[in-house]
């Protein structure tokens, strides 16, 4: 058994006006990966990739074992995918989708649905047109769920849900991991998000991937330097330093692979390192986008 | 269990647009009844509306059966089914095919029993009404193909007006062939080479429109 949820390797897709360029992303059974990038960086176009539903011009893409797009329908049996601008139908009950569902999926647990029915606050016999955004996400999900699929693919599941059906969401998808083997792919722009349910976290942006680790290697790695610097003394660029922001005397520098060697390299020439802080993921995040584009525009 | 999957899709597809195959069918077989048993206008008035309502159906259809799954966004969660893109436009052609098909099988046969048991209208019009009831058949074929290659609401709307705006120039060159009218105030059905024609030629723009669609729709890289 092949131990990756899925492999990207070399992948591009080309629009008008976006290219998705160059992407290797992996992720091994077991684990959830939060996807985080802006507004139009690629997240979306990725996962589409990555269902099959946008084919690739180049490069290789592998889910559950299976070449996509090739294999798609093969895959799908193991897929679950919810979007969150996908809609279900509005004439229809809740309770007909999960029939609908029921039929097509021999692994529907049907006790778990009626679980999810209830932590959900949802009601099977009322028409999607009656839910409001936070209950439509919540029922997509509760169809995802309970068909037990291996890995599941979400595009932003948590935009636009208030704060508790945020908690309820990420609260089943942690569940969902309880079971082995069982993975997540996971995007999102809300950090926050992320952070509390990921193992590994990705960051896209204008189409290219710009950092993939796991997130204590992130909050380890990352940090802000305050500097306070003498007059006449000019910052020297030391390397794992990403980012200065100079007003006066002071300086903040940000470092994508802190050791504590390079407080001791600042201190050598001079400047006083006043304090060294843990940097937020979504600090890491803007940083890291910073920086890239910085490089990109260079 | 894809072929399972794709039968879920037609069934589903089935539910959803039934209100309005089951008001087009009774909306045409009101019409099929005036024009049978009334006289005069009302008559020629229960003929165009026994049109009118397949024409409707051949432009609704496509509308509700297809466009509507891409524009209300639920395209994605039937994407998420274990389907591909052909085999979605397979269930996609099967159910929309079979959702105007009865409708249009009902009153095309209820209209051919209503000739031959009533009498009222004679029976030399029935080649003419084969070709005529072929027409919408066609354009809903024309407009599906289009609102599944187009998938835009702009493309299913011109296509919905060439379509509707043609049927007249249509049915004026139909009856400007001499052999093709001739007959149709006879008491017998002719089935002249003329009409076995112009029926052929139906047919045949039927299956060019059913393989081209198939043609672009296997080429498409891009499906949401």
């Amino acid at each position: 058994m092949n131990d990756l949820a899925f492999e990207l390797s070399g992948v591009s897709k080309k629009y008008r006006y976006f290219t998705l360029e160059d992407i290797h992303l992996k992720l091994p059974r077991g684990q959830i990966m939060g996807l985080i990038g802006a507004n139009g960086a690629g997240k979306s176009t990725t996962i589409r990739v990555l269902m099959g539903l946008v084919h690739q011009d180049s490069g290789e893409v592998r889910v559950l074992g299976h070449r996509m797009p090739a294999e798609q329908v093969a895959a799908k049996w193991d897929i679950g995918f919810a979007s969150e601008d996908m809609r279900l139908y509005d004439s229809m009950t809740l309770d007909w989708h999960m029939r609908f569902m029921r039929s097509i999926y021999p692994n529907w647990d049907a006790s778990y649905a009626q679980l999810l029915l209830q932590r959900f606050g949802l009601r099977a016999e009322q028409k999607m047109k009656g839910f409001s955004h936070g209950q439509r996400v919540k029922a997509a999900l509760l169809l995802v769920l309970a068909r037990k699929p291996q890995l599941l693919v979400l595009d932003e599941p948590t935009t636009g849900l208030d704060p508790v059906a945020r908690h309820e969401v990420l609260r089943e998808l942690t569940g969902v991991m309880a079971e082995e083997g069982r993975s997540i792919l996971f995007s999102s722009h809300n950090t926050q998000d992320v952070e509390q349910i990921s193992d590994q976290i990705t960051f896209i942006d204008r189409g290219r991937i710009i950092d993939s680790m796991d997130k204590e290697t992130y909050l380890d790695r990352w940090r802000r330097l305050r500097l306070e610097v003498p007059l006449g003394i000019e910052l020297p660029p030391l390397p794992g330093i990403v980012g200065v922001q100079r007003r006066g005397r002071l300086a903040v520098a940000t470092s994508n692979a802190f050791v504590p060697d390079l407080a001791h390299a600042y201190e050598h020439t001079g400047v006083r390192v006043q304090s060294i802080e843990s940097m937020t993921l979504e600090e890491i995040f803007v940083a890291n986008v910073e920086h890239n584009r910085e490089e990109v525009e260079a | 269990m894809t072929s399972s999957v794709i039968g879920h899709l037609i069934l589903k597809d089935w539910r959803l647009n039934r209100l309005l195959i089951s008001l087009s069918i009774g909306v045409g077989l009101i019409a099929l009844v005036i024009a049978q048993y009334a006289g005069g206008a009302a008559r020629l008035l229960g003929s165009v509306w026994f049109f009118v309502s397949l024409c409707i159906l051949g432009s609704m259809l496509p509308a509700s059966a297809i466009l509507n799954e891409r524009k209300k966004q639920t395209l994605a969660f039937v994407m998420s089914l274990p389907v591909s893109s052909v085999q979605y436009t397979i269930a996609k052609a099967l159910s929309t095919s079979a959702m105007f098909l009865v409708p249009w099988l009902t009153l095309l046969i209820s209209a051919l029993v209503f000739i031959e048991m009533r009498h009222a209208i004679p029976h030399g019009i029935i080649p003419m009404l084969l070709i005529l009831a072929m027409l919408p058949l066609i354009a809903f074929c024309l407009i599906s193909a289009i609102a599944l290659v187009g998938e835009s609401e702009g493309w299913l709307m011109a296509a919905s007006i060439l379509c509707n705006s043609s049927y007249w120039f249509v049915w004026y060159l139909l009856a400007r062939i001499p052999s093709l009218t001739a007959n149709w105030s006879g008491p017998v059905a002719v089935w002249n080479p003329a009409a076995l024609i112009v029926l052929a030629a139906e047919v045949g723009s039927i299956a060019s429109i059913v393989g081209v669609t198939f043609f672009f729709q296997s080429r498409k890289r891009n499906f949401i």
